[in-house]
């Protein structure tokens, strides 16, 4: 049933796409673009860093994106292949097929899409679908999607649709209309002024069949609503270098796998307050969520099905200790706090000497809410105070300093300090506190030639094969990313197209393993490709708060994209 | 088999397009007012424009953005050229893309395109990745991934775009 229909959606979207393409001559323009990606990996056991054999030998994953565009109109296709599906990935993923395919048309007034379309409403705290090939996360809706921008400064959208889950769509139906308005635009007085307002309101339903849960009471079964509902308002005011963002989300009843199916409602307030000129500027960001945990089939506890997005408010680190930790959004519940300082000390000052000196300053706290149990499934489930915090969930301070020494070496040095509670992600012990140490230096050797080093270091009072005792059980804590670390990379840039870089680290004390990593790199215009060998952590791969489950790897990977 | 024939085709198709690629011009994407606006608003009057996808997170992205600052001024005079940063940013980190470059004295117009519709239609894949775009609105180079000093290839690209000389390294 599967394959046929795949087959006809198949056939249809060439149709369309060779109509198009016909009627293109005939027009006398249009043309056709695309990306192409292809990713591979060869991975073998080993016992220390807990990977194991993979039986195909060879995991692959494949996908092509072809645009066709002609004036108001483009049409698009997007090819996926999971052979098997590389580790990490979900199984479910296994396969070739068209995964998404859309027909647009959009002018300054309207645009009109169906088929496979991405829509946020706001920041996406009752709507976001989107898609990210990193985290194998695509919850894309497949309906009908419409935005109207009657007058200068009004959009109106209204969308409707199902949400891909896997090869497959999830049976929840999703409706969302939003109304938007930008004074800025609408009020001509107003154009080029210091102040800005924007504001909107949205609002977002899902329909789902009734079934069987059974009451935390037994002989008594859940009377689920069919309907849920979810609405937020929103506003973006700034005069000159001020500005303040705020969005309020509220949802209805909407018992699920997510929150153990009780029926408090859910509500999530965002803040953030931004001062900034040139060379400086503060921003400090606040946070509540409530149970927001929205998703199109009220049974699904992974990753998919997704309506809602609630964006973490840590920074997100690029250096590997620094996000070794890497914290994960939990839209059941938390609260948070994150402010962030940049500072530039001028040329030819006692701190900026010849060049200038870079400061950077972030701070985040995360915890969790501070709640009393009222019962299980089919009741309130609980009550929290609106200020008080919970536990401790994640912490951090980070202080980067980035500095031109010469005009051809540049160094950046930072400083983290991380305080992380190995439960939030699923293990055992008590809180970790991390220190982090990384320097970063690049030469520029010549106009062709560049030099990168980076050493990093972490020292944390988290052991690996500590003790635990976990439900009256002595448990072993097995979190490989436990111990002090220290890490060595060498990157060298030749050629302005090649790069070869050779990296380690290794667990000095109380932890495991030793990761050493090689890697050859091609890049040239739009085309990019990279073979590396060596051995990969397993851990939490976290892009915008949104993590997946990366086991480790031992062996070949190679990864190849091009755009034309 | 069917299917891969099919796949085959489409990519044949892809590759008898001709038509020189141009900036979608009705894609929406927000000014740093908060005001929605269309891809059309990237204009610069006959003059060259360097399209830049770049997101606060993304080191390589910060230190071409950073290196293209010192020598943006000299740049502007001699071509005339405009550098539009367009920012993947999503809700985490939207908010702070504006105080991020006010303190990196960054003088690029800059958009967010947070629902990702501009970086779909312009088929970028990873950032940073960086377009030129000539007076007529076609793309003429584009490349991604930035190591120190390609600054100064890019500029080259952008010289002969403003003298209206061809580019052999043609957008691939």
């Amino acid at each position: 049933m599967k394959k046929r229909n795949n087959r006809i959606v198949l056939l249809t979207a060439l149709c369309v796409a060779a109509g198009a393409v016909s009627q293109a001559q005939v027009l006398g323009g249009g043309h056709v673009s695309g990306n192409v990606q292809l990713d591979g990996q060869i991975s073998k056991a080993d016992s220390v860093i807990g990977s194991t054999n993979v039986a195909e030998k060879l995991l692959s994953n494949m996908r092509a994106d072809v645009l066709y565009t002609n004036g108001a109109i483009s049409a698009g296709l997007r090819i996926e292949g999971y052979l098997n599906p590389m580790l990490g990935f979900d199984a479910k993923y296994k396969g070739v097929g068209v995964a998404n395919y859309f027909v647009s048309y959009q002018r300054e007034r309207l645009s009109i899409t169906a088929g496979n379309f991405y829509e946020q409403f706001g920041n996406g705290m009752i709507l976001r679908a989107y898609e990210d090939r990193y985290l194998g996360m695509d919850n894309a809706l497949r309906g009908l999607s419409v935005t109207g921008r009657p007058v200068n400064g009004v959009t109106l959208k209204g969308v409707i649709g199902k949400q891909r889950c896997y090869w497959d769509y999830g049976r929840g139906l999703v409706r969302g209309l939003d109304g938007e308005v930008s004074f800025n635009s609408l009020i001509k007085s107003l154009e080029g002024s210091k102040f800005h307002a924007t504001v909107g309101a949205g609002f977002v339903s899902k329909y789902e069949e009734d079934e069987t849960v059974n009451a935390e009471q037994p002989g008594y079964k859940l009377n689920l609503p069919l309907n849920v509902g979810a609405g937020s308002v929103r506003m973006d005011l700034g005069y000159g270098g001020f500005s303040l963002q705020a969005e309020y989300a509220r949802k209805g009843q909407d018992p699920s796998i997510m929150n153990s199916y009780i029926y408090r409602p859910g509500e999530a307030l965002m803040v953030n307050a931004t001062y900034s000129q040139r060379g400086f500027s503060a921003n400090v960001q606040a946070k509540r969520v409530d149970n927001m945990s929205f998703k199109s089939v009220r049974s699904e506890s992974g990753q998919m099905l997704y309506i809602n997005y609630i964006p973490a408010i840590t920074k997100q680190h690029t250096y590997a200790f620094l996000s070794m930790f890497p914290y994960a959004t939990q839209a059941t519940g938390e609260m948070g706090l994150q402010g962030d300082v940049m500072y530039k000390f001028k040329k030819g000052t006692a701190l900026g000497g010849k060049y200038g000196t870079d400061l950077h300053i972030n701070s985040a706290i995360i915890t969790g809410l501070d709640t009393t149990r009222v019962g299980g499934a089919g009741t309130y489930g609980y009550n929290s105070k609106w200020l008080k915090c919970g536990d401790l969930y994640y912490g951090d301070v980070t202080v980067e300093v980035a500095k031109k020494l010469s005009s051809a070496v540049k160094l950046t040095a930072t400083y983290g300090y991380q305080v992380f509670n190995p439960e939030v992600d699923g293990h055992i012990g008590n809180l970790h506190h991390n220190n982090v140490v990384v320097c970063d230096l690049t030469w520029k050797v010549n106009k062709k030639n560049v030099l990168r080093f980076e050493g990093e270091w972490l020292g944390s009072d988290s052991k690996y094969g500590e003790k635990f005792m976990v439900g009256g059980v002595e448990t072993e804590n097995h979190d490989r990313r436990c111990g002090d670390w220290l890490m060595g990379l060498v990157e060298y840039n030749f050629l302005s197209k090649w790069f070869v870089s050779v990296s380690d680290q290794y667990a000095y004390r109380d932890g495991i393993g030793n990761y050493y990593n090689v890697s050859l790199g091609y890049n040239y215009g739009a085309t990019r490709l990279q073979i590396g060998y060596g051995k990969q952590r397993e851990g939490l791969l976290c892009i915008g708060g949104v993590c997946r489950q990366v086991p480790a790897s031992n062996g070949l990977t190679f990864s190849l994209t091009t755009s034309f | 088999m069917k299917r891969i024939l099919l796949t085959l085709v489409c990519l044949a198709l892809a590759g008898i397009a001709t038509a020189q690629n141009t900036v979608p011009q009705n894609v929406t994407i927000k000014a740093m007012d908060g005001t929605s606006v269309q891809t059309s608003v990237i204009q610069n009057d006959g003059k060259p424009i360097i399209i830049s996808f770049w997101a606060t997170w993304c080191k390589p992205c910060n230190r071409e953005l950073n290196a293209i600052k010192e020598v943006y001024e000299n740049w502007q005079k001699e071509t005339g050229v405009k550098l539009v940063a367009v920012s993947i940013d999503d809700a985490r980190s939207a908010t702070r893309v504006k105080p991020h470059a006010d303190g990196n004295e960054w003088d690029y117009e800059i958009y967010l395109d947070q629902n990702q519709d501009f970086k779909r239609a312009m088929n970028v894949v990873n950032v940073p990745h960086t377009f030129v775009v000539n007076g007529k609105g076609e793309i003429v180079w584009q490349h991604t991934s930035y190591v120190d000093g390609q600054e100064e290839e890019l500029y080259e690209v952008v010289k002969k775009v403003a003298a209206g000389e061809p580019i052999e390294e043609a957008a691939e």
